[in-house]
């Protein structure tokens, strides 16, 4: 039995806090998975975000630094409108972070506290360098979302159950718009039930992305992401768990793609 | 840098600890094995040489260009632009996979294929008009690199799907009978059966396990010689019907 203190940091009027994971050694992995396998890993002590980053954080970023993400650079962010065969997705010239699905299907203006996405692996790393923070790795992800348990999900192996903690896709296919559960796509962070640990929208809402990289990686343009998204669905891709790693190109802009930061515990 | 002015609780629990703990099963060589030539991709002889110059030349840096301007790509001739279409996926696939690896993929027979590309790439708009709309000729296409080469690579079953290309399932059959080991093209046979609507694959508990509504993408039946036995036989009688 491991017994680890957590410590949440929060402010008392909901600003970003962090859920403090302690150095030690934690299992990983699932056993019929060829590139994460059941494996155990040693972590040093890290802390992660309990929300994914937002619009409103990633806009304070952009006005600051004044940056321009890949999508506004290259016209190449990939949107999502219905009717569409699962995987498929069109690229759209005018949609970037300000325009998730493209210019004609809306801004941003009224979705500030939802998860910033339409941003490439490079431009979260822009964010990361900005704000003093950094991308947690793929094991420390996977360790902080687990919060202990052993099984595909910390509330058990029933996927059914997922609409309780997550923003997914509830219907058979993506040839129809789905708002069962109140969103089509990104839903403001923290509307869904936290994990054990205090960690909220760690399956669903957005794929966020990681640092690290797999063994099976071709190319070193390939990046990764965990969790899922309001995309992923039961019947297509179930990625709304605590073991699959997906992959993504570097330069890749989807509206159903952003990060939460982690940071490196200081010395107190 | 923001600074936040937190509280601080603490909180403990008691983790469940290693409670479903195992040596991690290392994939057997056959697994590994498989799963590398699942995402085998067969090359199309046509304009080989040319095309993949002009494929290295969009993308000079490595940086952002994975598209071959207009005016360069109109000039290929069609069986040209077939092998650039099936050699390069123009925009970007999502991030989460079409099906993650996993182990004993060589004894099972999926729903799906895996996503083409290394899942990374998708064809764009204009790849998938091309491939509607010289239909016949794709097929004829197809036909002559899969038996010329004895091989059906993803990116071929993957426009086969495409262009649900049923005409091709007596040579997929052939191939397939060759060697007994790509289970992936009785996958595009029931792919093509399903997207047929053929009546005796939908009332099948094949069809229910592939394509019912408890499935997902790496839903499977065993690769046993009856489930291949199996898949032939109705694919062979759904081509009938076809040609009919």
């Amino acid at each position: 039995m491991i017994v680890a203190a957590l410590v949440l940091l929060a402010s008392p009027l909901g600003a970003k806090g962090y859920v403090a994971i302690p150095a030690g050694t934690y299992q990983v992995g699932k056993a019929d998975r060829l590139d994460t396998p059941v494996r155990k890993v040693t972590l040093k002590a890290f802390e992660i975000a309990v929300y994914e980053t937002t619009n409103r954080e990633f806009k304070q970023f952009v006005d600051a630094a004044h940056y321009v993400t890949d999508a506004e650079r290259l016209h190449n962010a990939m949107v999502f409108a219905p009717p569409l065969k699962e995987f498929t997705w069109l690229q759209d010239k005018t949609a970037n972070w300000r325009y998730p699905n493209g210019k004609k299907r809306g801004g941003i203006e009224k979705l500030m506290d939802h998860p910033v996405t339409s941003i490439s692996y490079r431009d979260a790393l822009a964010y990361c360098t900005w704000a003093g923070v950094r991308l947690p790795t793929l094991d420390e992800w996977e360790v902080a979302c687990r919060a202990g348990t052993t099984t595909d999900t910390f509330f058990g192996d029933d996927l059914t159950k997922i609409g309780k903690y997550a923003n997914v896709w509830h219907g058979r296919d993506h040839l129809r718009a789905d708002t069962s559960d109140g969103y089509m796509t990104t839903a403001p962070v923290g509307s869904f039930a936290p994990s054990p640990n205090g960690l909220y929208d760690m399956y669903g809402n957005v794929f966020e992305f990681c640092s690290g990289h797999l063994k099976s990686d071709k190319s070193d343009r390939t990046v990764h992401a965990r969790g899922g998204s309001w995309w992923c669905s039961l019947n297509s891709c179930c990625f709304f768990n605590s073991i699959d790693i997906g992959k993504v190109d570097m330069r890749a802009s989807f509206s159903n793609q952003g990060f939460r930061v982690a940071r490196d515990v200081k010395s107190r | 840098m923001r600074k936040l002015f937190s509280i601080c609780i603490v909180l403990s629990i008691v983790t469940a600890g290693f409670a479903q703990d195992q040596a991690a099963p290392a994939a057997s060589q056959a697994s590994e094995k498989y799963r590398e030539y699942r995402n085998q991709i067969t090359e199309p002889k046509y304009g080989l040489a040319k095309v993949k110059k002009l494929i290295k030349a969009i993308k000079p840096d490595g940086e952002d260009n994975v598209i071959m301007a207009n005016k360069t790509y109109n000039a290929l001739s069609v069986e040209e632009k077939f092998t650039y279409n099936a050699l390069h996926g123009e925009v970007f696939s999502q991030n989460c996979d079409v099906m993650p690896p996993m182990v004993d993929e060589e004894k099972k027979i999926f729903g799906h294929i895996p996503g083409n590309f290394g899942d990374e790439e998708q064809w764009s708009e204009r790849q998938l008009a091309f491939f509607k709309k010289y239909r016949s000729k794709v097929v004829s296409l197809l036909r002559e690199t899969m038996t010329g080469q004895k091989h059906v690579g993803l990116n071929l079953k993957h426009i086969a799907i495409e262009i649900q290309a049923y005409e091709l399932i007596p040579d997929m059959i052939k191939i397939y009978g060759q060697k007994h080991y790509d289970q992936d093209i009785l996958t595009v046979l029931m792919d093509l059966m399903h997207q047929g609507k053929y009546g005796p694959f939908m009332k099948s508990q094949s069809c229910e396990k592939l394509f019912g509504d408890a499935s997902n993408y790496r839903s499977f039946i065993v690769a046993n010689p009856e489930n291949q036995a199996l898949v032939i036989e109705r694919a062979t009688a759904y081509y009938k019907t076809k040609r009919r």
